[in-house]
């Protein structure tokens, strides 16, 4: 298979197991990115698909070709680092053909490449430069051009971004994005921020204490979250999880501290095959709305909720709100006009329609 | 009290009769005035320094004049004897130099001359014979002025009376000798013969210091003045270029031809090791090796080893070296620092450092012991030629010795160029500096 | 306004003299005394020196004032120049193998590999020994009559060597005995170098493709040169103060076939006790010793260097 496959991984440091057993399937050409808290493995991952770390069991394919016990440069692939990790004593160029130069490749080759990764990061005018006499986007770019140069077959990137400000960053998440569609390379980003990965990925990969949460693309893991983990690292602010219980009236409702929510139709179907009635109920901020604005004919997917508010943020469209449903603190992020006065507490609605039922012993959705 | 303390010093004394016979007689103790005195002594931590120790505890006890020694290291002695010399008062009431600093103390008033003491009857022994010291080591150590500045002669006086001294002579395995059927050589034609059987034997012949600088100078003087070299003539002309000069130098290379291994790499300390460890069958160096080689701890070759006098070239001519004490000019406490002096040097005293383990100074005192001690005959019989002038003693010296012989000396030992031309570089390189430092001004003031 | 500007300015933004401006000098008052007394003061005393023929024990108030008397003798002291020029063969031989077996050897254990930490620690242990002590080891060693040396060579049949007798030897002799004493310090500057590398940096180096050697030539190297300057530098100045062992070990002999610079020096004024030409000779040696600090951080400017890493 095409691609970049790991089997049965597993990575132990001495006795601390970092990666259990960990299966992963990347298709060719495709952008996916590997998200989690820090710790949960991810950039292992990464660094054992560049070949910076031995595995401990288990296989990996790049390319359909077995690259287990191959060094880093035997398997074709280009990797752009947090740091950075530019070579200090070299020029922009000198770092961008080094990777050329170490194999050979004939000068005018190089410099033909070299330049057309320049003018694709717009660093032309900086190839004569030392990295030290360039700002922290420019070192970005390089570090960029020194993998795109080497046309690998796959490139990867571990939390290429972070050290950036938040404005570069979001320009850059797009230049990347733009990059992937050029290229049309296999791409592998390691990340912990959730909207890098929202953004650019064809795939998400969510891991947590070395293992994978759920594989899908970032329209699956917000909308179909297989579980608590999920559910909460996906999306801002993050979801809000209330404990409740099935009640089987007409309709099926879950009921808890403060909340009484009537079910959709296809979560009542899904709520009949549960086994157990003690839910986990999982309410995004974003699916709250100030009760006059949806108010209305028996249709509505919205039902009526109390919140108890205690701060307002203004930030524009929206207000934030930092409230309690029963005794459990939670946001809401909820659409007023541009006047509104700061809300209060109050009844407010929630689209019974997007919620997330979760088993309270396991945590998988419902 | 005081009585039964001079008894008890006199006690186990050969002084015993001679002291308390002068105290009847005079019907006061001559120490008695300065009883009570502390007087400081600097002299250097070396064994026959420490050996001394005893005798000056006695001194106190019979005398009641308390000492306070000073044992420095010997590198450090002169220095710090200079800073003391050179105070307004001094803590040093005795100082004892190596003959080398005569000069300069005196050049510098640093000493007071002994004839002011020698013509005052309260403190001077009757019975002390000076005469009886070793001429060479009195001149050596002792005289300064005269001819040459550090020599006897009508212009020259005494300002120290040695104590520490020593001469050279030859020490020889008795066995190898006899092994070899060589007899012990007695002038340098014979060394020169023995040596080539013994090298061509396989046995190394004689140890020498060897090493550059000062070792290496030591090791071809020792060998000048019996050939009949001067390092100067009269009229301060370097003669390192003379025959005998180059006959001494080629001497030294045959030492280091013949003898044990490493000899350019040998100190005094190295040298000695190697005969004492076996290595060498011929040692010609002071007579303190007499002593060392009956010292289990540093000697294989106890009882092996025979004494000679120096070798005889053209003349006969030891080296004379070691210590002599004397006063300081600043010293507050003079009249009892000559009576400490005097004591130590006495004849009994100078029994008393051979019963101690010292040197001595005396030549009725090696005449009375020659029967316990192999070399002290030898000894006696080989003062009486020593040269107290085997190296000029002038500040020039230090850079000649080090930088011009020390030098080219290491070049005749190491290489097998032309002794010759060594040294007549090395002599052109001495005028210079005699020229630098003026020595010539009188010769060119008389030719104008 | 700049800080400064606002220090020597009072509370009501009055200009003026305001106590705590004084601050920074006191702070650096008691490292300036210690320079000042440890350095600027030998090294002006020595040139003060330079221009009388002082003789050591002459009192000098007796010492005549020669002007550049010593400065003129000393063009012409074929002496001194020979002296240099053993000591330009010294600092090239010992600089150069240390280095590279310095370097090597870091390189080498730089990895955990087993027992490499049990051998670092032995390595480096004749840092810890005095230079005195290493001098005497060193003699013993080579001595050609009881020496370990001429022992093993015995044994593999080779005739003793008078190691320390023996122009061509001897110098041989006090360049081991440099190595062996110097090399772990390159060593341990190099490993400390190795270990502040950033890991990414290299990372990137292997994944980039290089081999073994282009790794170590072409990223670790050039990225370890302010170090390898400054081990550099700190070697040469020590190349023209090293005396202990040469002095216990050679003496400079023979005749001055290892006779450093310095240890001229220490011979000129205490052997032969010429204290105002050794001063002025000295006066050469700082003048070199600065001329060639200059040189190197002028050209290599480790410090600019270091910032960007």
């Amino acid at each position: 298979m095409r691609g970049v496959a790991l089997e049965k991984v597993v990575k132990r440091f001495g006795p601390t197991v970092v990666i259990p057993e960990l299966d992963l399937e990347i298709e060719e050409s495709e952008f996916v990115v590997i998200v989690g808290p820090s710790g949960c493995g991810k950039s292992t991952t990464l660094r054992m698909i560049a070949g910076l770390e031995d595995i401990s069991r288990g296989k990996i394919h790049i390319g359909g070709k077995d690259v287990t016990w191959l060094p880093p440069k035997q398997r074709d692939i280009a990797m752009v680092f947090q740091s950075y990790a530019l070579y200090p004593h070299m020029d922009v160029a000198g770092n961008m053909s080094f990777a050329l130069r170490l194999a050979g490749k004939p000068r005018a080759e190089i410099e033909e490449r070299v330049r057309r990764a320049a003018e694709m990061l717009e660093l032309t005018d900086f190839l004569a430069r030392k990295p030290k006499d360039l700002s922290g986007g420019q070192r970005q770019r390089v570090a960029m051009g020194r993998s795109i140069v080497r046309d690998a077959y796959c490139f990867l990137f571990d939390e290429p971004l972070s050290n950036l400000d938040a404005k570069l960053r979001s320009s850059m998440r797009t230049e990347l994005a733009i990059l992937h569609k050029k290229l049309d390379r296999t791409m592998i980003y390691v990340t912990h921020d959730q909207i890098e990965a929202m953004t650019m990925a064809d795939r998400i990969v969510i891991m947590d204490k070395g293992l994978i949460q759920q594989v899908g693309t970032p329209r699956e893991v917000y909308n179909s979250p297989l579980n608590t983990f999920v559910a909460g690292f996906i999306g801002s602010p993050s979801m809000n999880f209330l404990e409740g219980e099935l009640h089987s009236d007409d309709p099926v409702k879950v009921k808890g501290q403060g909340f009484d929510l009537p079910l959709s139709p296809e979560m009542t179907a899904k709520a009949k095959r549960a086994p157990r009635k003690d839910v986990i109920a999982g309410l995004r901020p974003e699916h709250f709305a100030v009760n006059a604005s949806r108010a209305g004919s028996s249709e509505s997917t919205y039902a009526k909720i109390d919140l108890d508010v205690s701060v307002a943020e203004y930030i524009g469209s929206s207000q934030f709100l930092a409230a309690t449903i029963g005794e459990v603190p939670v946001t809401a992020s909820v659409e007023v006009g541009p006047t509104t006065e700061p809300m209060t507490s109050g009844t407010y609605l929630f689209d019974t329609s997007r919620l997330y039922l979760f088993d309270r012993e396991s945590g998988n959705a419902i | 009290m005081k009585l039964t303390k001079i008894a008890n010093g006199c006690a186990g004394f050969a002084a015993f009769a001679a002291a308390c016979a002068l105290g009847a007689a005079a019907l006061a103790n001559p120490y008695e005035k300065y009883a009570g005195t502390t007087i400081v002594v600097s002299w250097p931590a070396l064994a026959h320094f420490q050996a001394a120790e005893t005798l000056v505890e006695e001194f106190t006890e019979e005398t009641g004049i308390e000492v306070e020694i000073d044992a420095l290291q010997y590198l450090k002695l002169r220095d710090r004897q200079i800073l003391e010399m050179s105070k307004p008062t001094g803590d040093y009431d005795v100082v004892s130099w190596v003959v080398m600093w005569k000069g300069e103390y005196v050049a510098k008033g640093l000493l007071t001359p002994l004839s002011q003491y020698f013509t005052s009857g309260s403190l001077v022994d009757p019975e002390y014979d000076i005469d009886d010291i070793a001429d060479a080591y009195l001149q050596n150590g002792g005289i300064v002025g005269g001819k040459k500045g550090y020599m006897p002669g009508k212009s020259g006086a005494l300002y120290g009376i040695p104590f520490g001294a020593e001469t050279s002579i030859l020490a020889y395995r008795k066995d190898i000798l006899e092994e070899q059927g060589i007899e012990p050589p007695t002038t340098y034609d014979e060394l020169r013969v023995v040596m080539k059987q013994l090298g061509d034997a396989g046995i190394p012949a004689m140890t020498s210091r060897g090493r550059t600088g000062h070792q290496v100078t030591a090791g071809w003087l020792l060998h000048l003045a019996p050939l009949g070299g001067k390092i100067f003539d009269d009229q301060w002309n370097p003669t390192i270029n003379s025959p005998e000069a180059v006959e001494a130098a080629q001497v030294l290379r045959e030492i280091a031809q013949t003898g044990p291994t490493g000899i350019p790499t040998f100190g005094f300390g190295e040298a000695s090791a190697a005969f004492l460890q076996g290595d060498a069958a011929l040692y010609l160096d002071t007579l303190k090796i007499a002593a060392m080689s009956r010292n289990p701890k540093l000697s294989k070759i106890d009882g092996l080893v025979g004494y000679g006098l120096h070798p005889v070239g053209t003349r006969c001519g030891s080296e004379t070296g070691g210590f002599a004490v004397g006063i300081p000019a600043n010293s507050q406490n003079r009249e009892a620092a000559f009576l400490f002096i005097q004591y130590i040097t006495s004849k009994a005293g100078d029994q008393r450092m051979v019963e101690l383990g010292g040197d001595p100074v005396r030549i009725s005192t090696l005449m009375n012991n020659a029967d316990n001690f192999d070399e002290y005959p030898v000894v006696a019989e080989q003062l009486p030629c020593a040269d107290p002038d085997w190296r000029p003693l002038i500040p020039e010296w230090n850079e000649l010795n080090v930088d011009v012989l020390g030098q080219a000396l290491t070049e005749v030992i190491t290489t097998d160029d032309p002794i010759q031309t060594i040294m007549d570089a090395a002599n052109e390189k001495a005028r210079e500096i005699m020229e630098r430092e003026g020595y010539y001004t009188w010769a060119s003031y008389r030719g104008n | 306004m700049t800080d400064r500007a606002s220090s020597d300015t009072d509370d009501l933004g009055r200009p003026g003299f305001n106590i705590r401006s004084l601050n920074p000098y006191l702070f650096i008052f008691p490292a300036v005394l210690v320079m000042v007394c440890g350095l600027v003061y030998p090294v002006v005393d020595a040139f003060y020196l330079s221009f009388y023929d002082w003789k050591i024990g002459m009192p000098f108030e007796t010492a005549p004032f020669v002007g550049l008397s010593h400065f003129k003798r000393m063009i012409f002291d074929a002496d001194v120049w020979e002296s240099i020029w053993v000591t330009i063969r010294f600092g090239f031989w010992t600089i150069l193998i240390e280095m590279v077996l310095g370097i090597s050897l870091a390189l080498l254990l730089e990895k955990p590999i087993r027992g490499a930490s049990v051998f670092r620690t032995i390595f480096i242990l004749p840092l810890m020994v005095s230079p005195v002590v290493v001098g005497l080891i060193w003699r013993y060693l080579f001595d050609a009559r009881i020496g370990w040396i001429n022992y093993y060579l015995g044994m593999v049949g080779i005739e003793p060597q008078v190691w320390l007798g023996d122009a061509e030897l001897a110098f041989f002799a006090i360049v081991f005995t440099d190595i062996w004493q110097w090399t772990p310090f390159i060593f341990i500057i190099i490993i400390a170098g190795l270990q502040a590398l950033p890991s990414e940096v290299l990372e990137a180096s292997k994944i980039d493709g290089a081999n073994w050697w282009q790794h170590i030539l072409l990223v670790k190297l050039p990225m370890l040169k302010s170090i390898i300057v400054i081990a550099l530098l700190m070697r040469l100045i020590d190349v023209f103060r090293a005396l202990e062992v040469m002095y216990i070990l050679t003496g400079g002999g023979p005749g001055r076939a290892t006779e450093l610079l310095s240890l001229h020096i220490y011979n000129r004024a205490f052997d032969t006790q010429q204290l105002g030409y050794a001063s002025a000779i000295s006066v050469l040696l700082i003048l070199l010793v600065f001329g060639l600090s200059f040189a190197i951080l002028v050209f290599s400017d480790p410090l600019k260097e270091k910032s960007d890493i």
